[in-house]
């Protein structure tokens, strides 16, 4: 995938895909992200994909749909999912909202995720 | 129902701190930027703060989704009896909901890439919410929040 395409820039460690999210999660980034990520699965054929969302300050109900719906597309594609680093604000929030972020391993931090994928 | 959706419909930008119009997707991160500030503006705590942003995105988005056009106003209260309080008004003269019983129970949609969980989540998150909404004439959210004490 040619750089300038990505909305998120990613890192690869072994056969897992480290995507530090940095940007305010609009409608159009998460769906360019999703798009990003399901041809970097492919085209790396990584078997993880950790997504540190720790600078993001707001996650509702259109963007842990579109999470969720890459989670499951991930799976089929013999993938993993993490999600890891979900903020208390924003925990508390999905929580009360009763969104569960289906499709994800969840974990508390990096080390965490690292530790689930391997 | 129909006065009250008339009378929400007429009230006077003028009365707001912030008035986001909402056209393009875009929109919706203004919108969801602005509530976020004014709820800091009024010492919100962080986790209070984040669910008024969520909130004001959920609204946002139903505009934009389903009224195409439509606009967020949001002002700050501070004499009210139960201490300073975020008011947030959405409004747009799109379709109209049928049935607002029914989109308030979770998992109800007309959208096919949807949870259905907005409306209900925003009623959760905030400590009012009332709807008013006519077929053919547009629908109207009104919400609002406390500061908590902590
Ligand atoms: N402003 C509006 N104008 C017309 N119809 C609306 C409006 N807001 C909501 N609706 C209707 O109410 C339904 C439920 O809205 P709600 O926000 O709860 O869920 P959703 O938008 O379908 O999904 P989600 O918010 O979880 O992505 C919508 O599918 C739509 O049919
Ligand atoms: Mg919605």
């Amino acid at each position: 995938m040619a750089f300038k395409d990505r909305v998120v820039p990613t890192i690869r460690i072994g056969d897992a895909l480290l995507v530090p999210i940095q940007i305010d999660l609009d409608d159009k980034t998460v769906e360019r992200l999703q798009t990003q990520l399901l041809e970097e699965i492919q085209e790396h054929r990584v078997r993880a994909v950790i997504l540190d969302v720790r600078m993001v300050e707001v996650i509702d109900s259109y963007i842990s749909y579109t999470l969720s719906e890459t989670a499951a597309m991930a799976h089929l594609m013999g993938c993993r999912t993490v999600i890891c680093g979900i903020q208390p604000p924003v925990a508390l929030t999905l929580a009360q909202m009763g969104i569960e972020l289906q499709g994800f391993l969840v974990a508390r931090d990096l080390e965490h995720a690292m530790g689930l994928v391997y | 129902m129909d006065g009250k959706l008339r009378e929400l419909l007429d009230i006077s930008e003028n009365d707001f701190d912030v008035v986001v119009r909402i056209t393009r997707e875009e929109d919706i991160a203004i919108a969801r930027q602005m509530a976020k500030q004014l709820a800091q503006e009024l010492g919100f705590s962080l986790a209070d703060v984040t669910k008024v942003a969520t909130a004001v995105s959920e609204l946002a988005r139903n505009i934009y989704r389903y009224a195409q056009t439509g606009k967020i106003m949001i002002r700050k209260r501070l004499e009210e009896s139960g201490g300073p309080t975020i008011q947030v008004v959405a409004a747009d003269r799109g379709p109209g909901i049928e049935s607002v019983d029914r989109v308030l129970a979770r998992g109800y949609t007309t959208h096919e890439r949807s949870l259905g969980i907005g409306l209900p989540g925003v009623r959760r998150l905030m400590d009012f919410c009332e709807i008013a909404s006519k077929v053919g004439t547009g629908t109207v959210v009104r919400v609002e929040k406390r500061r908590r004490k902590f």
